[in-house]
């Protein structure tokens, strides 16, 4: 699958509005409720929060990846966000994070999106990939910086 | 002589991201370090790269970096190092930097 598929352009937020952890989370799960991704918010953020409590998905370098695989998702999507200023997130390095991407994964079904979030994360180690993502101003050069992973 | 070897198993709770990502850290770190490691994920699209059993024989050192269970048996008498999977995506190079160094007690696996 690619991650054109995943990432539309409508689930894009270039300059988040959001200060903290919360609002970020929230204002994410609105853009993907918003695309029809989930079928119920509230249950989505319940589980996004309850993956949060097992710990904190800003994995550091700037980079968060909060996460749910629910039955309140309908189709699997990512969003992403940038923040200017960053955002405290509980990351593990201490550091604010930057970089968002948000994964709304449904219970079973076909696996093909799972592959392409793994490429993602992997994808996500490497300091130029990110420093790309970072320095994009426009969705489609975000777009094209993801499709590297394709 | 042949490379050394590490091999090293990554799983997190729901297996989407945190499995990937430490994986791709630790196989890295074996690159910049000079040590081969081979790295198992147990992630939600189920167990890839589901590590040999000659692998295993052959690797110096054992690193599990995982918050979800992994099938331990096979790891019985070899240094082996478990940590969290953040822990390892964390300090990757200083995980694989001990284990070449023999920091790591030997695992007895449990009945």
């Amino acid at each position: 699958m690619k991650i054109s598929e995943l990432l539309t352009e409508d689930l894009i937020i270039l300059e988040a509005s959001a200060k903290d952890k919360d609002s970020i989370i929230k204002e994410m799960a609105d853009v993907l409720n918003k695309a029809g991704k989930i079928e119920n918010e509230e249950k989505f953020l319940e589980a996004i929060n309850e993956r949060e409590g097992l710990g904190s998905t800003g994995v550091g370098y700037g980079i968060a990846i909060p996460h749910a695989k629910t039955k309140a998702v309908i189709s699997p999507a990512l969003a992403f966000a940038k923040s200017k200023e960053g955002i405290e997130y509980e990351s593990l390095d201490g550091e604010k994070a930057d970089i968002f991407f948000m994964i709304a994964a449904p219970e079973g079904g076909e696996n093909l999106h799972l592959q392409t979030l793994a490429k993602l994360s992997r994808k996500l180690i490497d300091d130029d990939f990110r420093e790309s993502i970072r320095k994009t101003e426009t969705k489609e050069s975000l777009m094209k910086v993801l499709s590297k992973i394709d | 002589m042949a490379k050394e070897k590490i091999v090293a198993v990554t799983a997190c709770p729901t297996g989407i991201a945190h499995t990937y990502m430490a994986a791709e850290k630790l196989e890295k770190a074996g690159k910049k370090l000079g040590v081969k490691v081979i790295v198992e994920t147990n992630g939600s699209i189920g167990v890839e790269n589901k590590l040999k059993s000659k692998d295993i024989e052959e690797a110096v050192a054992v690193i599990i970096g995982a918050d979800a269970r992994v099938d331990m048996k096979r790891f019985d008498g070899k240094p082996l190092k478990e940590v969290s999977v953040s822990h390892a995506i964390k300090n990757a190079e200083t995980l694989v930097q001990d284990a070449l160094d023999g920091k790591f007690d030997p695992y007895k696996a449990k009945e």
